[in-house]
């Protein structure tokens, strides 16, 4: 039998599809590449995917996972032929226990959707990639998501005890457990951040936090960036962790101010949000601290919230970045890398530099507490040429934050998009051991081939 | 000439005298950068030599025994890179987390390793995956590793992620090799993410910590029923939670037997295990982490594997973390022994570093 057939016998025919609007739809992801992948699948349950795989494998077809397809980095374009296993109906929260500070999902339910259910018992899920409304958290274990709030609590790696995994020959495995320290080698640690790589997971024990007793949110304007940064390594310095610490830059205000009309400070050289959050009793005296060293740092222009409403409306510039941009050309491009927080302000300048010599039009967004920096650039694909300038101006911002001591990828990942820049980061032998890693689980390489590592040169 | 000697002869530039308790007629070699530990595990392989990696040797009792040819010393690997404005640590692997972290809380910051660690090596709390008390509220030591360099079995330097706090660049090997006991090859230098020590810490001493309502303490511990709660933050958050306290971190006195297990639970069972624990066994309980020490002075086989049968039934563990019982260390290994074997198997092709020492006898 055919392969689509063999895929209908396990899934019925209203859940495979070999269309070529389909293989359209599920061509792209949110980055910047395209692919076809040959056939579409939609399980529902584990027993359903391993049987996919399995199905898949006797075929000699590779298997890319797919949640909501908000990834920046093509980790879900299918390179050659494939069969796409789209998890987003497995969308199940099975189990919270919020005694324990835990819940069992399904990889398909959506990252705010989590939070919003555990919100009753004061519990919350960490991890808040920008696209938390709409990513999953299958996605998000796959990228190794993080978000503005993982300054203080960490990235999804610190928040995943244990995952359900069907291999690419269709075994089943639990990895981690609900107990800490589970023995042996500790393989979540590599699974996380596989890019659907190492196999496809269908269930996921994320641990829960309190929910903070108070919340405070500052946006101050400084006339510099090099002050914002300043402010920020005061802060650091005076031992606070805000929840999160947050820069838009000046050509990033005006973008946001054109698109929400929201009375941003334009003149500002770098805004930047901040939340205090934490114990009811203290929050008031570490929002007046960071008051405090920002109007040291020469703030002349500070908001604070502290109720949810106003709170909202500080944060939503800082959230609309994306839509401001959209708003400004047909195109954009997202880069994501990290570098030591201390290299922050030289990086920008030097970012800024390559977008002027390829005429491009960039603005940023970052994380500044942990040296995650977003730069933007908004261009029209359809301009002949465009779309090889971003390309290279893109591999060029990279290059300077590898030589800053930085890295590849913040919270993105490498997928197709950076897979080839690997080298840049790691020897020959450093890529070799991952290799050793990607075979380990998935020997005939069936899970989402060509990702991550750079192919080996014949 | 036997093949250990041929050996004590090649490497003859890094033999140094064996220490009080290494292991009887075994050669130490204490190499001073990743290329020489590359040289040994190389000349090891070749000769079929079975190798153990050494820091303070606190924690060279976990898991399967081995009885090596070589030990391979971190005592030359020394290097401290500390980056404070951006909340990170390069360290070598021999040195001590008393000196990492003495010389961290000089300016304020603290790497959350373990409270009570003695001799420990910042490479021997990695290998062994140990955390700290503070891992309630910091997360096991594991999240805080951001990069690592190590030595395969077969003599490779690798280098794993880097020396930045959010890094998604390839999988994520340095948190790998935590918790592989030497299993993998030799880790020679570990990044750490930091953390500021709170502005305030503070003791109280209560009954049943766990029914208290403090918010986010660093510890809720419980030494023979007497219940301890370590608090940290700005001094008014600590007076609402706790009016009545005391100045700074009072950790209990250490299990100090000579049979010591871990038994690790879901959170929520830690209270059942505690009153799952013999009469006169001696326990320090991790309320909210599941972490339960137990520590016995006459070995009693049945009870403890009685107790480890109930620990696996909650999806736990009990682990064999010192002493001698004619009983398997670490229980029923996982399911995914066999992509364990898998990894393990193309770091250390040969075999030869600590076989035997993790679960499933791999």
């Amino acid at each position: 039998m055919s392969l689509v057939a063999d895929l209908e016998a396990v899934l019925g025919k209203e859940r495979v599809f070999s269309d070529p609007l389909r293989r359209h739809i599920y061509g792209k992801d949110s980055g910047i590449k395209r692919g076809d992948p040959t056939v579409v699948v939609l399980p529902e349950t584990t027993a359903e995917v391993a049987e996919v795989v399995r199905v898949a494998a006797r075929h000699d077809f590779p298997v890319i996972p797919r949640g909501a397809g908000t990834g920046l980095a093509s980790g879900t374009i299918s390179i050659g032929p494939s069969v796409m296993v789209v998890l987003t109906r497995m969308n199940r929260i099975v189990d919270i226990d919020a005694e324990g500070g835990t819940a069992w999902v399904e990889p398909g339910v959506v990252n705010v959707d989590l939070s919003a259910r555990t919100a009753e018992f004061g519990l919350h899920f960490a991890p808040d990639p920008s696209s938390q409304t709409v990513s999953t958290i299958g996605g998000n274990v796959a990228t190794g998501a993080g978000g503005p709030h993982c300054l203080a609590e960490g990235t999804t790696i610190g928040h995943i005890l244990a995952i359900e995994l069907v291999t690419a020959d269709g075994e089943v495995v639990v990895i981690g457990s609900e107990a800490p320290d589970p023995i042996g080698l500790d393989l979540r640690a590599v699974v996380i951040g596989s890019e659907g790589t190492l196999g496809i997971v269908t269930r996921v024990l994320v641990k829960l936090i309190p929910n903070p007793q108070a919340v405070r949110t500052v946006l101050a304007a400084f006339e510099q960036i090099d002050d914002a940064a300043a402010a920020v390594s005061e802060i650091i310095a005076q031992g606070i962790v805000p929840a999160a610490l947050e820069m838009i830059d000046h050509e990033m205000a005006i973008a946001i101010e054109n698109f929400l009309h929201a009375g941003l400070p334009i003149q500002a050289g770098g805004l930047l949000l901040t939340d205090v959050s934490g114990h009811g009793a203290s929050v008031d005296a570490e929002l007046e601290a960071v008051e405090r060293i920002m109007r040291d740092k020469g703030a002349f222009d500070i908001r604070t919230a502290t109720d949810e409403k106003v709170r909202a409306e500080l944060w939503r510039g800082r959230k609309s970045a994306f839509g401001a941009v959209s708003q400004m050309a047909p195109d954009y491009y997202l880069q994501d890398t990290s570098v030591p927080r201390t290299r922050l302000v030289e990086v920008i300048s030097e970012v800024y530099e390559i977008a002027r010599r390829h005429g491009l039009r960039m603005m940023n967004v970052f994380h500044a507490g942990d040296g995650n920096l977003h730069p933007m650039i908004a261009f029209d694909a359809s301009e002949p040429g465009t779309l090889e300038h971003v390309e290279q101006a893109s591999e060029e911002m990279l290059r300077v934050c590898v030589e800053a001591g930085g890295t590849l990828s913040g919270e993105h990942g490498i997928g197709l998009e950076k897979r080839d820049l690997m080298p840049l980061i790691y020897t020959d032998v450093d890529l070799d051991a991952q290799r050793q890693v990607k075979a380990a689980f998935d020997p005939g390489n069936r899970a989402n081939p060509g990702k991550i590592l750079p192919l080996e040169q014949p | 000439m036997t093949s250990l000697a041929v050996v004590r002869r090649h490497l003859a530039a890094l033999v140094v005298e064996p220490f009080a308790g290494a292991p009887v007629g075994a050669i130490v070699v204490a190499p001073s950068t990743a290329e020489e530990a590359a040289r040994v595990l190389r000349t090891a392989g070749e000769h079929h030599l079975t190798v153990v990696a050494w820091g303070g040797g606190t924690h060279q009792s976990y898991g399967g025994a081995v009885e090596p040819a070589i030990i391979l010393s971190t005592r030359n690997l020394l290097g401290i890179d500390w980056q404070p404005d951006d909340l990170t640590v390069t360290v070598g692997a021999g040195v001590t987390v008393a000196d990492l972290e003495s010389r961290l809380g000089s300016g304020g910051q603290t790497a959350v390793l373990p409270e009570q660690p003695g001799v420990a090596t910042l490479g021997g709390v990695i290998a062994a995956g140990v955390s700290g008390y503070r891992r309630l509220r910091y997360g096991p030591t594991r999240d805080r590793v951001l990069g690592a360099t190590f030595v395969t079995g077969d003599g490779r330097v690798v280098k794993g992620r880097g020396k930045v706090v959010k890094n998604v660049a390839g999988y994520d090997v340095p948190r790998l090799l935590t918790g592989s006991l030497g299993r993998l090859g030799l880790i020679t230098e570990i990044t750490l993410k930091l953390w500021p020590v709170p502005a305030s810490i503070a003791t109280t001493h209560v009954d049943r910590p766990e029914e208290g309502h403090w918010y986010r303490p660093l510890a809720m511990l419980e030494r023979n029923g007497h219940g301890t709660v370590v608090l940290g933050g700005h001094p008014e958050a600590i007076r609402a939670d706790a009016p009545t306290h005391s100045p700074g971190a009072a950790w209990p006195e250490p299990i100090a037997d000579a049979i010591r297990l871990e038994v690790r639970v879901p959170a929520r069972h830690t209270r059942a295990a505690i009153g799952r624990i013999p009469d006169g066994w001696s326990y320090v309980a991790q309320l909210g982490v599941g972490t339960i020490t137990v520590g016995m002075g006459t070995p009693d086989v049945d009870a403890v594997l009685e107790l480890r049968r109930w620990a696996e039934s909650t999806g736990g563990s009990l682990v064999i973390a010192a002493g001698n019982l004619p009983i398997d260390p670490w229980g029923t290994p996982p399911l995914s022994l066999y992509i364990q074997r898998r990894i393990v198997e193309a770091f250390d092709p040969h075999g030869i570093m600590a076989a035997g020492r993790l679960p499933g006898g791999l």
